[in-house]
């Protein structure tokens, strides 16, 4: 079964599994679901404050009236989103060992729900920040939006790509969960989110675009600053790289999916 | 029968990988990804097979490690089997532990949600549901609070509720029966009776064999992972039970300071009036009852035994046990505790009534097995209910 058919008929399970993974988060706190909101814009006012009042960073190429903390904005939760949900689908798995141990289903499912339900989260995020910087009088290239369905799909497969795979092994070897929060501050630097990717040195260029979240990133805030062209091009092999990618990391899921059981 | 099972077995194995340390659990993937085996492993079940057909209610027996758990979950669909072949028709619901997946922090009713969602139902269709599920769970308001606060007891009683909300066509029950109170337990029973009657298919794994005696046809017995006898649920719980016999005076013999061993506590035989008693025993209204018999006790420590009335639907009139009255059985040969006691008179009403005779443990606490014996009672007289009460009119 292909996994759209898979989510298609247990869409039920995935969407309960999905809520029960966001309200996770938010019970037995007193603000509740309040702490959506107020966690990405705290974050935000800390950003504002540090490099617009204590560093006063300036970065080239970018015209008026768009402002760094703008620039970090528009790059940040998209990293947010796909660093989260590679970091949940590591461990879904095996925190639901209870599940998987006493209870027939695909555990394919498992890694979907952590995956969705951290992107539903910071899509939230994402939008309450720029609801707030356009009140605000930031200048967003609103149609720029648009460009949105292509790039968090994509996003999304890359996120899930590394999820089945991680998921996996994390299973069989524990010291993946470990490793994975080492590579990710490495990999925040090798994303262009603090700095464009104009502003990098050509051999490092060259490098980093082995990263295929540069090719993501950077071009989706391009569009929302309302910068350069869109590449579609370059937007189509990325996707066509990750949906091939998605398919043998989840051939490799469900190759090992039948032993969980002995090891979770 | 020329009817396809609903579960076929054959040969089905499962093994378990030995835990190790070091790098092993790198080279596990490499061979997973292979599609080869580790090697070294447990081997939790071997060889299994057997048939289950619509309409059949088949019992699991045997001690503890014994592989049950293990073929029940290769059955629900959680195991995969390592050999041999597996096939399973139609929809299969697993009770093997009543709760799984509900989370603590959660309130019953999400955690209904999500348990539902397990079972394939939609959110619209859980919700058609939930009156049902309350009601038979019977736990009010508590319903909206979180998990975590809830008694074990509460716990089971919902989880029982979700997984009969949906009729599957196999239900596997693993000693679900052995948690829950009193009136819960006869609740399941009943429930499961129904479902039985109505043509549902049964698989249960107990150490009850009252239980299985009384919802199963056939039993299967495990032993170290391999069927060690298959047949009429009597007849296999008995062997069983026999088995166990022996094994604790072996065990007795290899090591005569042991106080564990293996066996449980169980009515070896038990007279009324000096009838045995699988006969039906009459008796006259008023005159006297003399219920006596032997308790095997597998430790050698003297255990208790229950003694009770009920009538004819299983509803308790009365019980008594040694312990409340400070008797101690006296100790014969063989591990053998013998009882007496007497009614005198028996003022029971007319009818038919059964007298139980259960073993239980030296502390009184747990209650093993389960002897019955049909008493009919005799007379004229007119009154009504279950008991002449001593009275007088003024």
């Amino acid at each position: 079964m292909t996994a759209l058919s898979v989510v298609w008929r247990h869409r039920a399970l995935l969407g309960a599994l999905t809520r029960r993974d966001i309200q996770n988060r938010y019970t037995g706190s007193v603000g509740g679901a309040l702490w959506a909101f107020m966690h990405p814009l705290a974050l935000l006012a800390l950003y504002a404050v540090v490099f617009e009042a204590v560093f006063k960073v300036k970065v080239p190429n970018l015209s008026l009236g768009q402002p760094y903390v703008l620039f970090i904005a528009l790059a940040l939760w998209p990293w947010m989103a796909f660093q989260e949900a590679v970091m949940r689908g590591t461990t879904a798995v095996q925190q639901n060992g209870a599940l998987v141990k006493k209870v027939a289903f695909d555990h394919e499912l498992l890694i979907y729900s952590a995956v969705l339900s951290c992107f539903a989260i910071h899509g939230v995020g994402f939008a309450v920040v720029l609801v707030v910087l356009g009140v605000l009088g930031f200048n967003i290239h609103w149609l720029g939006l648009f460009s949105l369905l292509a790039f968090v799909p994509v996003l999304l497969l890359m996120a899930l790509v590394l999820a089945l795979l991680l998921g996996a092994l994390q299973v069989f070897v524990r010291d993946v969960e470990q490793l994975l929060s080492q590579v990710m501050s490495v990999l925040f630097y090798a994303t262009p989110i603090l700095f464009p990717m104009a502003m990098v040195p050509g051999w490092l260029a060259d490098a980093m675009h082995y990263n295929p979240l540069v090719h993501v990133i950077d071009p989706l805030r391009n569009a929302l600053l309302g910068q350069g062209v869109l590449d579609a091009a370059s937007i189509a092999v990325v996707g066509l790289g990750s949906a091939l990618a998605f398919a043998a990391a989840r051939a490799f899921f469900l190759r090992l999916s039948p032993y969980f059981e002995d090891m979770v | 029968m020329t009817e396809t099972p609903l579960i076929q077995l054959s040969g089905v194995g499962k093994s378990y990988p030995l835990v190790q340390k070091g790098g092993h659990q790198l080279a596990q993937v490499w061979s997973r990804l292979r599609g080869m085996e580790p090697s070294h492993v447990f081997k939790a079940l071997q060889d299994i097979s057997f048939d289950v057909y619509k309409g059949q209610s088949v019992g699991l027996v045997g001690v503890n490690g014994a592989g049950k758990s293990t073929l029940l979950k290769l059955i629900a669909g959680v195991v995969k089997p390592t050999t041999g072949r597996l096939e399973r028709r139609g929809r299969i619901g697993a009770l093997l532990e009543l709760g799984a997946g509900f989370h603590p922090d959660y309130t019953g009713r999400d955690n209904v949600f999500l348990a539902c969602a397990l079972m394939g139902l939609s959110h619209a269709e859980t919700q058609d549901r939930i009156e049902g599920i309350l009601a038979f769970a019977d736990i009010g308001e508590h319903i909206d609070q979180p998990i975590k606060h809830y008694s074990s007891g509460m716990v089971v009683r919902l989880g029982f509720a979700v997984a009969t909300s949906v009729v599957p066509d196999v239900l596997i029950t693993d000693e679900v029966l052995a948690v829950g109170d009193e009136s819960f337990q006869k609740k399941c029973i009943i429930w499961m009776e129904n479902y039985l009657s109505n043509g549902g298919t049964l698989l249960l794994c107990s150490h009850s064999m009252y239980h299985i005696q009384k919802l199963c046809q056939r039993a299967v017995w495990l032993d170290g992972g391999q069927i060690k006898a298959q047949g009429p649920s009597e007849e296999v719980t008995q062997s069983y039970l026999a088995w166990h016999e022996a094994k604790g005076l072996q065990d007795k013999v290899a090591k005569p300071d042991s106080t564990e061993s293996a066996g449980i506590y169980h009515v070896k035989t038990m007279r009324v009036n000096g009838q045995h008693h699988t006969e039906t025993v009459t008796m006259a209204s008023g005159s006297t009852l003399t219920i006596q018999g032997q308790i095997y006790s597998p430790d050698g420590r003297t255990p208790q035994v229950a003694i009770g009335f009920a009538k004819l639907d299983g509803t308790a009139i009365y019980g008594v046990v040694s312990e409340m009255d400070g008797v101690q059985l006296s100790q014969g040969a063989d591990q053998l505790f013998a009882f007496q006691i007497e009614f005198a008179p028996l003022d029971l009403l007319p009818g038919m009534y059964a007298v139980r005779s259960h073993a239980m443990d030296p502390e009184g606490v747990r209650m093993f097995d389960h002897v019955e014996c049909k008493l009919q009672v005799t007379g004229k007289s007119r009154e009504l209910g279950l008991f002449a009460l001593p009275h007088s009119w003024r």
